[in-house]
């Protein structure tokens, strides 16, 4: 994004990761292990176009570990897609879901394609082919897949349908994020947005935040900004007073509504232009003094290009790798409060997991009955990670870092190494 | 659609991430290779340009990197591949090999390979190789029996007698199939002896696997002499590598009346004009680990070997030995490869402009042998019913026989060299299958 600090999503992966091992003493060749994926699938398949032609496409599944459990990650369907890319984020699932203590090891996959330029039959075929090809590395017991950057729930239950009729039977529990009438959870959509705000309460609690006045600035106006925004000003009483999206960025010092706002965004295409706000440009947006900032976009947005500029006393990683390595460590030493990603968005995951156990049990649970169960399990992860960082002095990225690690170390002791 | 799978591009995306890589071994590329061997058939074949691509990678390939306990207690972590490039006549079928440069591109080039090969003797298999990047040498008997009982079953969802079928090759034995096939018999609770091949014989291996290759090698030459009016009895031959393919094929060409007058190894080389009884070079060769020294011999290097006047030239000790730069010193009048990749693609290019009168014989069928048998051995294994050493030789023999011929028509139909007819042959095989299977869903 920024000028030359864009380090790469396996850079971000294992940046924390010997500061955290050294601390845990973690044994050199689990260090060494954890260091690579357990296992690479590099797949090339034909798939019949429209037009009679037939495309060759690649595609590829990684399982960075699994000794906690199966494999989880998503499936992205993006032309730029590298195996190197997809290594890095099976890492951060393997960290994500040792830090909220899920059965899951990490994992990640996708098909080098640009799903707007399918039509929907050949996104149907090249889903179908992508999923035979992988069809050995995935199942409910060994890998479950989910909906990533250029996949939704359509693509789910397609996957979900090849696997059941190669089978025999239905089996919904081999992907999660698909539509509820074949097995899908209720609260999947506003999981990420709430696990970000469950989190952000128990630090603001720790450290004598109140979030009832206090200035938030939301950078992204997706999914996931739009609901950390509107439980943030609606449900907690904060002030938002600053959001973007691609096309800009707007401001106001009294706050936003965001029902108001999103109702425009929905109407326009875009937050820019709302009235009540006046425009600012993103790098200013991101120097507002506020109380929480909220990177919801992408990776790297806040670097060493422009981190001398943050003002903000807590930083919450609604998306993945927001701040990078170089710019982490000048907040660590300005004394900003980071929940870093593996922690504060593991909401995703976390409603993934509850999908996953649904379909095991064929028996569904509310919307109110997974929102208790996601806040269970975020602050008791906040909680232990809270307490490890006090206890060793370190930010709470390292913590969480530590948990994780200390977490696929001790399974692999137990378990030892077959054979 | 990105070309992922190149030489260099294969390796880039894991190379960073590796805390050891061995170092590559030097000439040509062995992926370069495959693809210019390939590439040198489509002239002479009418194949979509995506189909194309697709034969150019390999349909699955899966990296697997895992830990195994050594003997002082560390965990030390390898890297390991199996790569799945064709699987549209059949399951597939290939060697995995162990040593320390091992890369993703190699093991994609052999697995190539290995589809052309079964596509041309006609065998209902695809091609496969595999391996882990490692130096046998330098580990204890434990830490290979349990490198590569971990490798296996981390393999093992690809793997099985319907889906990919293991071989001995580079640094792996008939030891190494035995652990294989009792690792995969385990993990499923009864015998599986058919997911490997080149096992030892109680566990459902074939007589005749270990000379597969020298004998498969011996027919096609004996045959290919015939049609070029040369006689086998008499005919001076030199041998380069006398090892699992080199002193088979000796063997198998003295027996059947040539004359084996020079012959090197890795510790030196032998010559003697009046041909040498090989049964007594072979006995040598056992007591003290090389020819080098063998008694009432001059000695010889490599290169006076290559450039020798003689009837029958065999390579089977590396790749790379004919090249651009000795390729026009070459004296003998038929050239038989004993592995891929010995004569290098643009050797091969100068032989056929400029030597139109030396035939040279390529691994793709010379070498074949082994595929062969060990798809013998699997279909023994498959019907637990076993195969005496005669029916092997006749059978192997008939196999050979009918690629032969497609191979020789194509050539001489198409006016291109053994190497360019056989990749016509098989590659059109392939895309028959791929045709008339069709494209799923």
């Amino acid at each position: 994004m920024n000028g030359n600090d864009s380090p790469t999503m396996q850079e971000v992966a294992t940046h924390f990761y010997d500061e955290a091992a050294e601390l845990m003493k973690i044994d050199q060749g689990v260090r060494d292990q954890l260091y690579v994926p357990q296992r690479v699938l590099d797949v090339h398949f034909p798939v019949k176009m429209d037009d009679g032609s037939v495309k060759v496409f690649s595609g590829f599944r990684v399982h960075h570990n699994t000794v906690r459990g199966p494999a989880k990650g998503g499936l992205r369907y993006y032309p730029n897609l590298t195996l190197e890319q997809a290594t890095g984020l099976a890492m951060l699932m393997t960290w994500k879901t040792a830090v909220v203590n899920l059965p899951f090891g990490g994992a990640k996959g996708g098909v080098l394609c640009d799903p707007k330029a399918l039509s929907r039959d050949e996104l149907e075929r090249l889903t179908r082919r992508f999923t035979s090809e992988i069809i050995l590395l995935i199942g409910p017991e060994r890998d479950i897949p989910a909906p990533d950057l250029g996949t939704d729930e359509q693509v789910m239950a397609w996957i979900m349908d090849t696997y059941s009729m190669v089978k025999g039977y239905s089996v919904p529990a081999v992907v999660t994020g698909k539509p509820a009438v074949i097995g899908g959870s209720a609260g999947r959509r506003r999981a990420p947005g709430r696990g970000v705000v469950f989190v952000l309460r128990e630090l603001a609690d720790r450290i004598g935040l109140d979030l009832r006045g206090a200035r938030v600035v939301v950078h992204g106006f997706g999914k996931v900004g739009v609901t950390v925004a509107y439980m943030l000003e609606h449900v907690l009483g904060s002030t938002v007073i600053a959001v973007c999206d691609r096309s800009g960025a707007i401001y106001n010092p009294n706050g936003f509504d965001i029902r108001e706002l999103y109702a425009y965004k929905e109407e326009t295409g875009s937050v820019v232009g709302y009235p009540q706000g006046e425009p600012i440009t993103h790098e200013d947006m991101l120097a507002l003094e506020c109380d929480v900032l909220v990177p919801a976009s992408i990776e790297n947005i806040i670097t060493a290009d422009n981190v001398e500029s943050i003002r903000a006393r807590v930083i919450v990683e609604a998306a993945n790798a927001p701040v990078t390595p170089a710019a982490d460590k000048v907040l660590r030493e300005k004394g900003i409060h980071i929940i870093p990603d593996i922690l504060a968005n593991s909401g995703g995951v976390i409603v993934s997991y509850f999908e996953w156990v649904q379909d095991l049990q064929s028996f569904f649970w509310t919307d109110e009955q997974v929102t208790q169960q996601l806040r269970k399990i975020l602050v008791r992860a906040f909680d232990q990670t809270y307490t490890l960082a006090q206890e060793h002095n370190v930010p709470l990225r390292v913590a969480a870092y530590m948990l994780a690690l200390s977490r696929v170390a001790t399974a692999y002791k137990l378990r030892g190494f077959y054979p | 659609m990105t070309h992922r799978i190149s030489s260099t591009a294969a390796d880039a995306p894991l190379r960073r991430l590796r805390h050891r890589t061995g170092a590559f071994a030097s000439g040509p590329n062995p992926f370069d290779v495959a693809i210019e061997q390939f590439e040198s058939a489509l002239p002479y074949l009418d194949l979509e340009a995506d189909f194309i691509e697709f034969l150019r990678h390999a349909d699955r390939a899966v990296i697997v990197n895992f830990p195994v306990v050594m003997d002082d207690g560390r965990v030390q972590v390898f890297d390991g591949f199996r790569v799945q490039h064709d699987v549209t006549l059949g399951p597939s079928h290939g060697g995995i090999r162990y040593h320390a440069g091992l890369t993703l591109s190699e093991v994609t080039a052999f697995a190539m390979w290995n589809t052309w090969k079964a596509a041309l003797v006609d065998v209902p298999f695809g091609g496969a190789a595999g391996g882990v990047a490692v130096d046998p040498f330098a580990l204890s008997d434990g830490e290979l029996e349990r490198l590569t009982r971990r490798y296996v079953m981390d393999i093992l969802p690809n793997i099985g007698p319907e889906e990919d079928i293991l071989s001995p090759d580079f640094n792996t034995n008939e030891q190494t199939m035995a652990w294989v096939m009792d690792t995969i018999s385990m993990a499923k609770g009864y015998s599986v002896a058919a997911i490997a091949t080149g096992k030892p014989e109680p566990l459902g291996g074939t007589v005749g696997w270990r000379g597969s290759i020298g004998l498969g090698l011996t027919y096609v030459t004996e045959e290919i002499l015939t049609r070029l009016d040369m006689p086998l009895e008499g005919a001076t031959v030199a041998v380069q590598g006398f090892g699992r393919v080199g002193s088979h094929a000796a063997r198998y060409l003295w027996e059947r009346g040539a004359r084996i007058i020079a012959i090197t190894d890795m510790g030196g080389g032998i010559y003697a004009p009046t041909g040498f009884d090989v049964e007594e070079v072979q006995r040598y060769a056992r007591e003290h680990g090389s020819v080098a020294g063998f008694p009432r011999a001059e000695t010889i290097s490599d290169e006076d070997l290559l450039t020798m006047p003689v009837d029958i030239l065999v390579l089977a000790a590396l790749g790379n030995q004919i090249r651009a730069d000795n390729a026009h010193l070459v004296q003998a009048r038929v050239i038989v490869e004993g592995g891929p990749g010995v004569v290098t693609p643009r050797a091969d290019r100068l032989l056929a402009a400029e030597k139109s009168d030396v035939m040279l014989i390529p691994d793709i069928l010379a070498a074949s042998g082994g595929l062969v048998v060990s798809y013998f051995e699997w279909v023994q294994d498959l019907q637990s019913f076993f195969w005496s050493q005669e029916e092997i030789e006749r059978q192997l023999h008939k196999v050979l026989l009918r690629a032969l011929d497609k191979t020789w028509a194509a050539s001489e139909r198409l006016e291109v060299p053994l190497r360019t007819a056989a990749y016509v042959c098989a590659i059109e095989r392939v895309a028959q299958a791929t045709l008339d299977r069709g494209i799923w869903p």
